[in-house]
């Protein structure tokens, strides 16, 4: 595929998403797509690791909850600037990253084993930031609400929407260049094979590790920018499960190892969430047993995906579904 | 009777009756065009981890809709009445932002609840975006009114009063009693109530008399107490101040019944279970003579008495938070009503300045300064024999403590 043909859906795609506030002014489907874009990001940090490099991940709130901490507490601890505490929480995410992928991946851990060993890592960090006085136990982390945009804080819901639509293009156009470059190449081959990649040159734990840090530094940036608009972080939210989830649903319900997977995954959770309220809002929680149920419908028939679906129902979008695992 | 069009009913007479009679069915209709339903968000985590207590408190201000409109609505706004819109924060923050969106969009004139301190700090900075105003129900974290909010109100009292209240009265109850107690276990969820308290009670008993033997941390939720109730049994303590949800506090309880653990007192602080109906008719042995310090309704105010007829007559439990969210939407009625505008910096004043005392809580009339009502403070409560009663202040009480409890 050729570099414009690689790109230009994406591109053409953001700038449509990008005209959205000038379409509408409700903050209704604002913020709804703003929370919609923070899990996309989280999705697609999950998705580089999981849906490129087949190591699935049940711990990515380690991720997410790190880089809303490192926001938070640069900030409030030590008067950094907002955007440099932003840019900081992205790296030290990614260097947290490494760090469990080393310590994983060193020994070898595959499958569900690293599954579950990044689930022990996620819930570790939970208790120890819920039992720690330094990161502020269990009353969590709060932000003052000061709107200006030198502080990260917008006073409008567009503002944010345009940002937070800014990073998901970053996670969009480098998951694509990613998926042209060697590293990308490897990573489907540790993905298909991990030995065959060996025994053909390929340094697995390099890739893999590589693949970590990056997969973990969106994470974190979902997770810093969580923190701005909320302004808010507690243990729970920051490393619960509900967020490891969510990350990893997006991708694939969306398709898992596309570039669009993610966003689309997320579109479509968070609108069946809202479709299924607004067919049975007025009865709490049956609104969330209909959403579990299409969820199950989904996952059993519509193997590899919304994507995966559309590209074997024969109207896959060029450069939509591209390489969609089996 | 039949009245046929004859010969008597002439053009002009037909005209005139049937004018007359639009007249008439047009009437009411203006009159209700003039006084529109005004609508009031209702926020409560309706499902999700905190499901119960969502709708405890949905109840409340449900009746307290019910309670306005049958006395003839705002009279200031020509009699219009509430009308609910519900909102569903699913037990999170982002739930509750999105709640507080759609509430905006439908044209409430304020919104009433949240319960869980990080579901009303995203709710009330939401809010705030709209100067829309905001009565927070339960959030016991103080930092929800000091962030300089215009628009947030709280009607009850925050962590520190509780808490600052809760160890002078023990004290009080101590010294009453000839000082029996002397020696404390603490028991805490890891939580942010449960761990924040565990920490101010560390600093604050030693310089009250009190000896801590042990803090024991237990998770939320956690299966099996037993391990703690044995860690009791070994220290011995005079007195067990426990700081948990429901389900952990009830395991407490009964494990520490069957073991024969016996204190002088269980003496907690804002707990989920010791002053809950439910805990009492479930479990009455495991739940006698344990004293709290918590929320709780005016048992003196007929008001009071009623809505807790009419909640136990629905066979349901009557919680402090069904008696808070009633009170908080009598509260926003008054406001409105002295507003007399639907207008939301009128009513956001109306709050500010406001001095209401017709709620069914032991607090006299609202002042709040800087988003907190000032009179707001926690009761004790024992469970004695088949109620809960108030025990301190002395101005609430309707029973006396009973402690040490008999052996």
């Amino acid at each position: 595929m050729s570099a414009p043909r690689a790109f230009a859906p994406i591109l053409m795609i953001l700038a449509l998403g990008a005209a959205l506030p000038f379409v509408t002014s409700s903050n209704i489907i604002l913020n709804g797509m703003v929370t919609t874009l923070i899990v996309a990001l989280a999705g697609y940090g999950w998705n580089l690791l999981g849906g490129y490099g087949g190591q699935f991940s049940f711990g990515h709130a380690a991720f997410f909850g790190t880089g809303a901490y490192a926001c938070a507490l640069l900030q409030q601890r030590c008067g950094v600037n907002a955007w440099v505490a932003f840019a900081s929480a992205i790296t030290i995410g990614g260097g947290v990253g490494f760090i469990i992928g080393y310590l994983s991946f060193r020994s070898g851990l595959r499958g569900s084993y690293f599954a579950l060993v990044t689930l022990a890592f996620a819930e570790v960090f939970r208790i120890v930031v819920n039992a720690s006085s330094f990161f502020n136990g269990a009353a969590g982390v709060l932000l003052e609400l000061d709107a200006r945009p030198g502080n990260f804080q917008f006073a409008s819901r567009a503002a944010y929407y345009e940002v937070a639509l800014g990073l998901v293009g970053v996670a969009l156009l480098s998951t694509r260049a990613l998926e042209r470059s060697r590293l990308g190449a490897y990573l489907v081959a540790v993905r298909e094979n991990e030995n065959a990649a060996k025994a053909l040159g390929v340094d697995t734990l390099k890739t893999k590790l590589q693949a970590i840090s990056l997969s973990a530094a969106f994470t974190a940036a979902a997770g810093a920018f969580y923190v701005q608009y909320f302004l808010f972080i507690n243990p729970e939210l920051g490393f619960g499960a509900s967020i490891s989830i969510e990350a990893l649903l997006a991708p694939i319900i969306g398709g898992l190892g596309t570039a669009f997977g993610p966003l689309v995954g997320a579109v479509a959770l968070h609108e069946l969430g809202e479709l299924t309220q607004w067919l049975l809002g007025s009865l709490p929680g049956a609104d969330m047993a209909l959403f579990g149920v299409f969820l199950v419908l989904i996952i059993a028939f519509a193997r590899g995906g919304i994507l995966g679906l559309l590209s074997r129902l024969g109207r896959g979008v060029h450069g939509m579904a591209g390489e969609v695992m089996p | 009777m039949t009245h046929g069009l004859d010969s008597k009913w002439t053009r002009r007479r037909f005209l005139a009756a049937s004018s007359g009679g639009a007249a008439m069915l047009a009437a009411p209709s203006y009159l209700r065009a003039q006084a529109a339903p005004i609508k009031v968000g209702i926020l409560q985590p309706l499902t999700g981890a905190l499901a119960f207590d969502g709708q405890q408190g949905l109840m409340g201000s449900e009746a307290a809709i019910k309670v306005i409109n049958d006395a003839g609505g705002i009279k200031s706004l020509g009699g219009a009445k509430l009308e609910m819109a519900q909102g569903d924060a699913r037990s999170t923050p982002d739930g509750g932002n999105a709640e507080v969106e759609r509430l905006n969009s439908d044209g409430v004139v304020a919104i009433v609840g949240g319960f869980a301190s990080p579901i009303c700090l995203a709710a009330t900075q939401a809010a705030s975006r709209y100067d829309l105003p905001y009565i927070v129900d339960v959030g016991v974290t103080d930092a929800i009114v000091q962030r300089g909010l215009k628009n947030t109100f709280r009607f009850a009292p925050g962590f520190g009063v509780v808490s600052r209240t809760a160890l002078d009265n023990l004290v009080k109850l101590n010294d009453a009693a000839g000082k029996p107690a002397k020696t404390v276990v603490l028991v805490h969820e890891d939580g942010l109530f449960g761990s924040g308290l565990a920490k101010l009670l560390q600093a604050e008993l030693p310089n009250r008399g009190f000896d801590i033997l042990d803090t024991i941390a237990h998770p939320t939720p956690a299966r099996d107490m037993s391990n703690v109730a044995l860690q009791i049994k070994a220290k011995n303590p005079d007195l067990l101040i426990p700081s948990s949800y429901y389900g952990e506090f009830v395991l407490l309880a009964r494990t520490m019944q069957q073991q024969r653990i016996k204190p002088k007192g269980i003496y907690s602080i804002l707990n989920g279970a010791a002053s809950n109906f439910r805990f009492l008719k479930e479990f009455p042995e495991a739940a006698q003579y344990v004293m709290d310090c918590n929320h709780w309704w005016d048992p003196r105010k007929e008001a009071a008495q009623a809505l807790r007829k009419e909640v136990e007559a629905q066979g349901k439990f009557f919680t402090y938070n069904t008696a808070l969210n009633y009170s908080c939407v009598l509260l926003l009625a008054d406001a409105l009503e002295r507003a007399a505008s639907t207008d939301r910096a009128k009513i956001t004043e109306a709050l500010a300045s406001s001095t209401f005392a017709g709620h069914i809580m032991p607090y006299g009339p609202t002042r709040f300064g800087d988003g907190q009502n000032q009179g707001a403070a926690p009761v004790n409560l024992q469970v004695q024999g088949n109620d809960i009663k108030v025990i301190f202040p002395d101005a609430f009480a309707d029973a006396k403590p009973v402690f040490p409890v008999p052996a």
